[in-house]
């Protein structure tokens, strides 16, 4: 579904990615562990093709313009603030794939606790509410690739389990998700495969149950950071 | 179908967005208004004068006040990192242009009508409601110019520190040829002899609006990428 190969990224003089190979299969969730500045942002931000890498290539399955098929959501929720949550749904969907899925809209809002507060200008929304949004518009997009940056930012725990149901739907009905995220113990509870980065390398890329939890928070309090 | 519905939806989210923040909208309005008031105080506008100074005036004006709202509407897909819902969509990025020209000269416009009616109160000039049929032509061509340089150059110097200021030193010296087209081709219209026809004006805002058109598509799917 996605592929990396010998990714590497330098900001001026200084290697961010140094050779990372990673792939991401259909209906399997790869997650990424690495300490704060390891390169897990930018390596998600060159997989979903909004920045170039300085060597090696992307590749998913059709043609490589095409971004529709990928649901990316950074740090930042990429929402309007002024318009309410109904509005910023039905324009994500009117850009997107039209209005074919609005049906199970008012389901998929009520799940996310979102359907009360659905004609409310999203800016006055707390940064959870605003996460779960964001997350959301993923849900109902028809993605077949998403690639998540610490989807679980900002969620409290009700949400974050309800969010990993999701996930493990998506995966069921075939879909790939890339994720990387600091929390060890939610990542480890859906992925199919873990990396992890350590000063721009994959220092560590195993199946999830070769992959112990306590290995990977062991080998994240001692990294060094560069 | 596909490039029309996309287009709509980005000028009606757009609309939607103005109507709630009121933020392009009032800006221009406001330095319009203040513009006028300027011009006032700075030129003595006397009846005599009025005919031969109001179009000159009146661009000026549109030209200054133009640009501060053209500004805000790039603004509003940068904050938030809300550009991303249309980089991952079906939305191209001439559809996505297209939509930012045309919601760029409906707050034109409207500033526009707004800006005429302030003179004709302010100068007691009722010339410029008699003759507004035959000014509705150049005003819709000019417009359309810095709309298609204005949008060009807005999503530009949204990237940089320092954005605002740039933006008035890219858009006036690239403007110049409409500013003159416009001037003239309201000139003409305002004070001309029988039978003189602002024909040969409207041409050159046609033409330049063409060239620009051509240009802008070219170079802003490299400008938003970056």
């Amino acid at each position: 579904m996605l592929r990396l190969t010998d990714i590497g990224k330098t900001y001026g003089l200084r290697p961010v990615l140094k050779g990372v190979n990673a792939r991401v299969e259909k209906g399997e969730i790869f997650v990424l562990f690495g300490h704060n500045g390891a390169g897990k942002t930018t390596l998600l931000k060159i997989a979903a093709g909004i920045m170039p890498p300085t060597k090696g290539k992307v590749e998913f399955p059709g043609n490589q313009d095409d971004r529709s098929r990928i649901f990316y959501l950074g740090h930042r929720n990429s929402l309007y603030g002024e318009l309410t949550v109904l509005e910023n749904i039905r324009f994500f969907l009117d850009i997107r794939n039209g209005k074919e899925r609005t049906t199970n809209l008012r389901e998929t809002l009520t799940d996310f606790g979102l359907w009360q507060r659905r004609n409310d200008p999203v800016k006055a929304l707390s940064q959870g509410m605003k996460r779960r949004l964001a997350l959301m518009k993923g849900l109902i997009s028809g993605a077949g690739l998403f690639i998540l940056d610490e989807p679980f930012s900002g969620l409290d725990i009700r949400w974050k389990d309800t969010l990993i149901e999701r996930f493990m739907e998506i995966r069921k009905n075939g879909g790939s998700l890339l994720i990387a995220t600091h929390l060890v113990h939610e990542g480890c509870r859906i992925a199919d495969r873990i990396g992890l980065l350590e000063n721009g390398a994959m220092a560590f890329l195993e199946e999830r149950e070769r992959a112990a939890e306590a290995i990977i928070q062991e080998r994240l309090k001692n990294e060094i950071c560069r | 179908m596909r490039f029309a519905g996309n287009t709509l939806a980005i000028v009606r989210k757009d609309i939607l967005l103005e109507f709630r923040g009121k933020e392009a909208l009032s800006i221009m309005i406001f330095l319009s208004l203040l513009l006028l008031v300027i011009f006032n105080l700075a030129v003595d506008i006397q009846s005599e004068n009025v005919a031969s100074l109001a179009s000159g005036i009146l661009w000026v004006v549109f030209a200054f006040s133009g640009i501060l709202g053209m500004g805000k509407t790039s603004l509003s897909e940068r904050d938030d990192g809300a550009y991303l819902n249309i980089l991952f969509s079906t939305v191209s990025m001439e559809s996505f242009y297209i939509a930012k020209v045309i919601s760029n000269l409906i707050f034109l416009l409207l500033m526009e009508v707004f800006t005429i009616l302030s003179f004709v109160i302010l100068f007691n000039y009722e010339r410029l409601i008699r003759t507004f049929p035959a000014l509705a032509i150049p005003l819709l061509l000019g417009s359309l110019g810095f709309s298609i340089v204005g949008t060009l150059f807005s999503f530009l110097s949204t990237g940089s520190r320092f954005g605002e200021i740039i933006l008035p030193f890219l858009f006036l010296p690239l403007v110049v040829p409409v500013l003159i087209g416009g001037v003239s081709a309201t000139d003409i219209i305002l004070n001309g002899s029988p039978g003189e026809s602002p024909a040969k004006w409207l041409k050159v805002l046609v033409v330049f609006d063409l060239l620009y058109l051509f240009i802008s598509l070219i170079l802003f799917r490299h400008i938003v990428e970056e």
